[in-house]
């Protein structure tokens, strides 16, 4: 093992996307994870994702409401470099391992927390689930859809940007702690999450002129890009982009037919509404008799980029080939995963060409390193079955 | 001091996925700046997504084409902890800033290249737009749903390109953190195509075939009978999260079905998936007898969990909420421009060395002078700079709108 984050220990006790996948992107570039999980497991575990998420690390079980417990938790945190949890704002403080606790003990900690809201917010003591923070964020209500009102969020905005806020605040803690040699304590959330993904659609400004307020601004039926999402001859969909980068050889609209209309998308997208409404239409029946294998082919060849929409099991060759660049980037990746057997799965989204991260392994069993990380702390197997509750489930059985 | 203090990012970034890691960077208390063409950057046309990815940064306009603009180029290389972009393929080598070009003034600089395709394969070569990747990665397709017959949908968050550059914000912290331990720089690439995909990092094969997740309905309420959006007697709607044993009983008491907390039928999460149909023919009439309101605060007395979707004008409601402005979730500044504005605040809290946002976005070559001064150039350079258009400051006749 040799990544960028060599020799940094940390203690993931999170449930959930934020954390897991937080802590993920740092575990595949060299960090040494331990999964810290109640007895019987993370609640998460039956979820499609957590094989994904909880990659890349080991995991041991612990019921932090014994004493036994709670000393051996105590013992892991005074030899780490971070801990990650994702409970309400107060819990970790009733349970003894709050940031103050921990870090009394060990000041060159960096302590993460990525609760649903911040500290002191008028819903911390909410339940936290994704979509009331979708729903109570404005979220829902800024996304159009097929109908008027909010729109439920199939991906989960905000923890699927709080993840990136998670690991962004640990090495940034882990760079000062370069300086300094201390540790700190480190706070987003998914609130936080919400704001990271609207930063290109909500600003308030005094002299706002009407530019400033209408391009971009939500629409309905759905405007702007939806304009150019095209359904082909099988009933598929492809996506076109006014952009490629590249000098186009024939047009678009020449690819498709429609010679003599606007040459392209980038002058397409300077005419007005109007006279947007009136070519649109005559776009989509001539999308619609072509072939979109054909199509995207074509297309490219005439340096236009075009994506056939499809699903991201698809992309990972769910039902023929995967997509072709996901390929090259080495992110179509096989794990055998320990409950699923032999899994396709993303592979390492950040490319170190100078110490290249890698996948450790798959997702732990629940307590499948127990014996090997408590025995390393001395503990004996009755320790050891009292600290991860298996002497309880044992009178239980 | 702030985490990132005396840390310098050198940004030659455009439109979206370049600018905005280094921005976040700057949050942390990096000293960012922006290098623009003397063109201006080609987002400043769309104002609030340029907004978005802007602020806090000092800003030098400079022609990179032209020799003199080239050496102020490996001026500010040689002063860099962190060089970023998001050029397309073969750009930064015809302009002599690639990696290799930055390693002969500097050796030990963190290099990140954010792509739309990636570095290597066979649609390397294109540059390319969020929308692209939200299709190629499964993201209009859940959000359709395509599979219950809907068009795609695209979701105006632009998340692709905020994803990529956040990728590379960790990739770029990850290897100064190795930088500062060991001594070695590198270089380093993400790219929009790998950012869609780690927002679907849920979807997986198991023996080569999809293993089913949880899909939108056809009307985009949700994902299961229990955790979506129900439509109310006000016209509202109400999202609620009945996601554990006691939430489901406790729902069907406070919704006035308690029997149905004993039908074998939804008795279990995997027996209400299954009959997620039925159940909701019984729940959307219940729930549309009472106002959003009224079921959320018996929600919250019975212990299930919901929330009534806010809607908050474009976001503005939340610029001005006052937990957000408490929190510091809310930036304020003055743009010469545009007057007094207002963004979204702190992403990340510290506790021992807080984040900094500098200011507003800057205007184009806003610190031209500032940053030539620093890079050693005299006066008498610096005007004879601007009179053969290598560099730019606004003057009276600036012409763009930010």
């Amino acid at each position: 093992m040799s990544g960028a984050l060599d020799g940094v220990r940390v203690l993931d006790l999170s449930w959930g996307i934020a954390g897991s996948m937080g802590v993920l992107l740092l575990a595949e570039q060299g960090a040494d994870v331990v999964k810290v999980e109640p007895p019987g497991g993370d609640p998460f575990r039956d979820y499609s994702g957590h094989a994904v998420w909880n990659r890349s690390r080991r995991s041991v079980t612990i019921d932090l409401k014994r004493p036994e417990g709670l000393e051996a938790f105590l013992r892991l945190a005074d030899d780490a470099d971070v801990v990650v949890e994702t409970f309400r704002p107060g819990v970790t403080d009733r349970l003894g391992i709050g940031f103050e606790a921990l870090h009394a003990r060990n000041p060159r900690l960096v302590y993460a927390s990525c609760p649903a809201y911040p500290d002191g917010h008028r819903l911390a003591d909410h339940p936290g689930y994704d979509a009331l923070v979708q729903a109570s964020s404005g979220q829902q209500w800024e996304q159009p859809g097929w109908r008027l009102g909010p729109i439920f969020l199939a991906l989960p905005l905000p923890s699927v940007a709080a993840m990136f806020l998670v690991p962004t605040g640990i090495l940034a803690a882990l760079v000062a702690r370069e300086d300094t040699g201390r540790g700190q304590h480190v706070r987003t959330s998914l609130l936080q999450g919400v704001l990271l993904y609207t930063t290109q659609i909500w600003n308030h400004v005094e002299h706002a002129t009407a530019d400033f307020h209408e391009v971009m601004s939500k629409s309905h039926p759905p405007g702007v890009h939806q304009e150019f999402l095209f359904e082909v001859e099988s009933g598929d969909w492809v996506h076109t982009c006014i952009m490629s980068g590249l000098t186009p050889i024939r047009s678009q609209d020449d690819l498709i037919g429609l010679e003599g209309d606007p040459s392209d998308n980038e002058r397409f997208a300077m005419l007005s509404e109007e006279e947007r409404n009136q070519f649109t239409p005559r776009r989509r029946v001539a999308y619609k008799e072509r072939d979109g294998d054909t199509l995207v082919e074509e297309f490219r060849a005439n340096n236009h980029a075009v994506e056939p929409v499809i699903s991201m099991e698809d992309a990972l060759g769910g039902s023929a080939k995967p997509h072709p660049q996901l390929v090259a980037n080495d992110m179509v990746a096989t794990v055998e995963d320990p409950v699923l057997g032999t899994t396709t799965q993303i592979g390492v989204p950040i490319h170190l060409l100078g110490t290249p991260g890698a996948i450790q392994g798959p997702r732990p069993r629940a307590g499948q390193h127990n014996d090997e990380i408590l025995g390393g702390l001395g503990y004996t197997p009755e320790q050891i079955a009292v600290i991860t509750g298996a002497d309880r489930a044992a009178v239980r059985a | 001091m702030n985490a990132l203090e005396g840390v310098t990012l050198i940004d030659f970034g455009q439109y979206l996925a370049g600018p905005f890691g280094p921005m976040v960077i700057g949050d942390l208390g990096a000293n960012v700046i922006k290098v623009e063409p003397i063109t201006g950057d080609g987002m400043r046309m769309v104002n609030k997504p340029f907004f978005g990815c802007q602020r806090g940064k000092r800003d030098i306009a400079l022609d990179l084409k032209t020799e003199r603009g080239h050496d102020v180029a490996l001026e500010l290389l040689k002063r860099a902890d962190i060089v970023h972009h998001n050029m397309t393929a073969g750009v930064a080598k015809k302009l002599r800033i690639a990696y290799e070009d930055c390693l002969a003034v500097n050796a030990d600089v963190v290099y990140c290249n954010t792509w739309a395709y990636g570095l290597e394969g066979p649609l390397a070569r294109f540059g390319g737009l969020d929308p692209l990747f939200q299709a190629a990665a499964g993201i209009e397709y859940d959000a359709g749903p395509v599979q219950e017959g809907n068009p795609p949908l695209y979701l105006r968050f632009g998340m692709t390109d905020t994803a990529n550059a956040m990728l590379s914000v960790v990739g770029c912290l990850a290897a100064l953190y190795h930088q500062r331990t060991t001594g070695e720089g590198q270089e380093l690439w993400t790219s929009l195509l790998d950012g869609a995909a780690v927002l679907e990092a849920d979807a997986l094969l198991v023996d080569g075939k999809p293993v089913e997740r949880p899909h939108l309905d056809k009307g985009q309420h949700g994902i299961d009978a229990c955790y979506r959006l129900y439509q109310t007697s006000d016209g509202g709607y109400i999202q609620i999260a009945a996601v554990k044993p006691a939430h489901w009983v406790a729902l069907c008491d406070a919704i006035g079905l308690p029997d149905l907390a004993g039908d074998t039928r939804f008795a279990t999460a995997a027996a209400r998936r299954t009959n997620r149909a039925e159940l909701e023919s019984i729940l959307e009439p219940a729930f549309a007898t009472r106002t959003g309101v009224t079921w959320s605060r018996r929600f919250d007395d019975a212990g299930v969990p919901s929330q009534v979707p806010t809607d908050t004008h474009d976001g503005e409601l939340m610029l001005f909420d006052a937990d957000n402005e408490r929190l510091g979730l809310v930036a304020e500044y003055d743009h010469p421009l545009m007057g007094h504005m207002r963004q979204y605040g702190t992403l990340i809290d510290f506790s021992e060395t807080p984040g900094h946002i500098a200011g507003p976005p800057p205007m184009v070559g806003q610190h031209t002078r500032e940053i030539l001064g620093w890079l050693d150039y005299s006066d008498a350079e610096i005007e004879e700079l601007r009179g053969e258009n290598v560099v730019y400051w606004p003057d009276d006749a600036y012409p763009w709108s930010v």
